[in-house]
């Protein structure tokens, strides 16, 4: 894309430097900086899961349970999910790499609404405050998924709590995703029409109409469920006429489209990486950005894929296996495009395409394991066993976390001025790839050989592939510390990065490194398509 | 007073791209509204479809004639706010402020009717779902779901109105500074659209709560 | 400034009209099943505060598109989400 003249700023200025008390970065509007904040915030919470997940592994490495407590146990696994589902996974790109880069790469100033953008962080953090609060007193060991009638009438743990926790993290959401969707909208720069977006942008609007348009039903229900946990108003009560299955639909009404919510973005952090690693335009642009939409459209209707084996009419079981079988479709289009985007390419092997190869090749096992369990007659056999759990791992780990840190290294250098060490990048990729293999592989086996999750203890012919699998996470867990160390280790000692130390299109590789707060000094107009590599100037200077 | 002198942040290109961004997004925040109800009367739809009988037996013990006259209250409410919109964007302070108090206190009349009279008297009559609830026998159960979605709706109904009622006085407050023109009453229009939105949910709640249950 | 006062407050006779109508119906079907017939003249009015009050009409064009995807998803949430309850097979308990 070919831009007006933008000024260089003066060195050493940019929005870092904007303003260096505590109060400059607390009562920001600017996008950037809130990124940060978000940044900050998330890693956190990514450590809290993180810590949760590793107890878990280690109680599984004994039959037994080395734990010894089904009731711990329990609320070890309902931390894990809480946490990682929406105080990491649903936050994480949007927040972090969306909130920094969508003024940016439609070449505005900011996002439509700056201090809705702060109220969502605030939001975020309160949020956080409270489920913080209910799991480390007295806990919460209903799952991630609040079943009723058991966290209605039977848990004992801080259920009213978490869920109003969860409640201010979906205003949040809303708050975010509403702001994308207005700014993609109506903030874009003169020239950049919707084909001349890049993916990135695309994504998040998916993931923004599912965010705007599924939380509020989650909202409600958590609304519903406190209710009936605290007055036993007995909405999901069969003994009182309620009926538990309505707070199920509710729930994967929302729970199902958030997925997509957790892997939009991520596809979007690879739709602009392959491309950039592999001096070539993105194989067919329209298929994928339209995939993308389709994605968040067929998400909505398939909900019910969870409930296989709940007592919901075969009638509705059917409709709902038939139309996940469809949803996978758009996705593995993509996975197609990016493919056929790589063929006869000029590939680098830098650490964010390292994480981009491994996300498409951990994403396809985790698609076509989804494919498996939404298959009725397959499910009623892998619902509920470690089957289910690989497969969701496949995608949202080895698939949205991959992503997530290939993206957070590809625009490092972009969002703190500095490049990281790129043989340390390398060498986590790698680590982290092994690393999960050997953790959620074997799970795959373990649950067609019929092994339950969510139990605390196990038949002992399934302790070698715990064991394994409990191996393979610390490895996995090596792996994640490092770049903790070596990002953190970049902001003091990093060598100064250049506007584009990769050679990749896009507005934001045209500001400056990290951009000033106004983002440009003169509006920009766009005229070339995205994607148009090979860039002709040779303008990257990374090694 | 030209557009050039109109203040609009600079992420945006003039005062009239913020002011369509702005009701844009206003549109988009009750399109989440319109889903956060929804879930709500699905909640309904599985009460009613599971204990027809009971739910209707309920459903017949709610005060017709003050929920009817509160339907008429809230459709006025959104007349009345729609004019002061019309004035406001024609310089009529005054008539934008009139309009807005009537509006108000419509809006009040509303909720002293709903929770003041309505209210104490479901519960003197035994209708709240607790311990003494008046419905007993297989009905009962049925019943009991029907008046717990009456004052879990009516309340989360009305304090969509309290926050209505809270934007409103501020509209008010702003107009009688006089903050708005022909030029920028973006505030209005948005609370406008919030305003009637409130009206939109009792539209649909006041059929499910007064009259479908109520079969002669 | 004239006609659109009067287009506000034909409106709100609409309404009440429609109010009036949808008492009337209220009245006249007694099959408890086909009750929500109810809810059509509720959607109409809700129709004109959307078009007349809301001015849905006006302001730029992703406002029909914001009340298009609400109505669609709100139609999909209930539609596919009573699915289940229309089409399950209940095995009643006997109450002893």
């Amino acid at each position: 894309m070919s831009v007006a003249e933008i000024e260089a700023p003066k060195p050493g200025r940019s929005y870092l430097t904007e303003g260096l008390t505590i109060r400059s970065w607390l009562f920001t509007t600017d996008h950037k900086r809130i990124a940060i904040l978000y940044l900050i915030t998330i890693t956190i919470f990514f450590f809290i899961g993180g810590i949760a997940a590793a107890f878990v592994r280690y109680n599984l490495i004994a039959p037994e349970g080395m734990i010894g407590s089904a009731e711990t146990y329990n609320r070890l696994f309902t931390m894990h999910g809480v946490v990682m589902v929406w105080f990491f996974l649903v936050p994480a790109v949007p927040v972090t790499l969306g909130n920094f880069l969508v003024p940016l790469m439609i070449g505005a100033r900011d996002l439509a609404f700056p201090r809705i953008n702060l109220l969502s962080w605030y939001l975020f953090v309160l949020a956080g405050a409270v489920v913080l609060y209910a799991l480390f007193t007295g806990g919460l060991e209903t799952g991630w998924t609040f079943y009723t009638p058991f966290s209605t009438l039977y848990s004992r743990g801080n259920v009213a709590a978490a869920a109003l926790a969860i409640v201010i993290s979906g205003f949040s959401s809303i708050a975010t995703g509403l702001n994308f969707i207005i700014s993609i909208h109506r903030l874009r720069a003169p020239g950049m029409t919707w084909y001349k977006m890049p993916v990135f942008l695309w994504s998040l609007y998916a993931t923004s109409v599912i965010l705007v348009l599924a939380t509020p039903v989650l909202a409600m229900l958590l609304l519903l469920l406190t209710f009936e946990r605290i007055f036993h108003i007995g909405v999901f009560d069969p003994a009182a006429g309620g009926d538990p299955l309505l707070f199920q639909h509710l729930f994967w009404f929302y729970s199902h489209p958030a997925v997509y919510i957790m892997i939009l973005p991520g596809m979007g952090v690879i739709s602009e990486i392959v491309p950039a690693f592999s001096s070539k335009p993105l194989f067919g642009y329209k298929f994928v950005v339209w995939c993308s939409i389709a994605i968040a459209v067929i998400s909505f209707l398939v909900w019910g894929h969870h409930m296989f084996v709940s007592g919901q009419s075969l009638f509705s079981a059917l409709v709902f296996s038939l139309l996940s079988f469809m949803v996978a479709i758009p996705s593995a289009i993509k996975v197609f495009n990016w493919l056929g985007t790589m063929h006869k390419g000029f590939i680098r092997f830098d650490a964010p395409m390292l994480y981009a190869i491994g996300f498409i090749g951990l994403f396809t096992v985790g698609g076509l394991t989804g494919l498996f369990v939404a298959a009725l007659a397959a499910d009623v056999h892998f619902h509920d066993t470690y089957f289910v759990i690989a497969h969701f791992h496949y995608v949202m780990v080895g698939g949205m976390v991959s992503a997530y840190f290939a993206g957070l290294h590809f625009w490092w250098p972009k969002i703190t001025g500095r490049n990281y060490p790129e043989m340390w990048g390398r060498a986590a990729a790698l680590i982290i790839f092994i690393g999960f293999n050997f953790t959620f592989f074997p799970q795959f086996i373990l649950g067609y050989l019929g092994m339950p999750r969510r139990y605390h203890s196990y038949p002992p012919e399934f302790q070698d592939l715990n064991v394994l699998s409990s191996a393979g996470a610390t490895i996995l867990a090596a792996g994640y510390l490092l770049p903790l160390f070596y990002l953190t280790w970049s902001l003091l000692r990093g060598e100064r990065a250049s506007a584009n130390p990769w050679g990749a299109t896009g507005l934001e590789w045209k500001t400056s490194s990290p951009p000033p707060s106004e983002n440009f000094a003169v509006t920009p107009v766009v005229t070339e398509p995205p994607y148009n590599y090979p860039l002709r100037e040779a303008t990257h200077s990374h090694v | 007073m030209s557009e050039a002198t109109i203040a609009h942040e600079f992420q945006y290109s003039s005062a009239s791209h913020q002011e369509e961004s702005a009701i844009a997004g206003m549109w988009l925040f009750l399109a989440t509204e319109v889903l956060f109800f929804g879930a709500l009367f699905l909640a309904w739809i599985y009460a009613r479809h599971f204990n027809q009988a009971g739910f209707d037996t309920g459903a017949r013990e709610t005060a017709l004639a003050i929920g009817t006259a509160n339907t008429v209250i809230l459709i006025t409410g959104s007349f009345a706010y729609s004019a002061g919109l019309a004035f406001a964007e024609n310089g009529h302070n005054r008539l934008l402020i009139l309009c807005c108090t009537i509006a108000w206190l419509l809006g009040l009349a509303f909720m002293i009717l709903k929770f003041g009279i309505e209210w104490r008297d479901d519960f003197n009559r035994h209708m709240f779902p607790g311990p003494d609830f008046a419905i007993t026998g297989p009905p009962g159960g049925g019943a009991r779901l029907f008046w717990v979605f009456y004052f879990f709706g009516t309340f989360i109904h009305g304090l969509h109105l309290a926050v209505g009622l809270g934007l409103v006085a501020w509209i008010v407050w702003r107009a009688s500074r006089g903050d708005f023109s022909p030029k920028y009453h973006t505030p209005v229009t948005a609370v406008g659209l919030y305003w009637s939105f409130v009206d939109v949910v009792w539209l649909i709640l006041y059929p499910l709560i007064y009259l479908i249950g109520r079969a002669p | 400034m004239g006609p659109r006062l009067t287009r506000l407050a034909l409106t709100w006779v609409l309404l009440l009209v429609l109010l009036a109508i949808e008492l009337g119906i209220s009245r006249w079907i007694t099959n408890p099943e086909l009750r929500p017939i109810i809810l059509i003249p509720a959607v109409l009015m809700v129709a004109c505060v959307g078009w007349f009050y809301m001015e849905a009409g006006r302001g730029p064009e992703i406002v029909r598109l914001f009340v298009a995807a609400s109505l669609l998803w709100l139609a999909i949430l209930l539609g596919l989400g009573s699915l289940d309850p229309l089409t399950r097979v209940m095995y009643y308990v006997s109450s002893q």
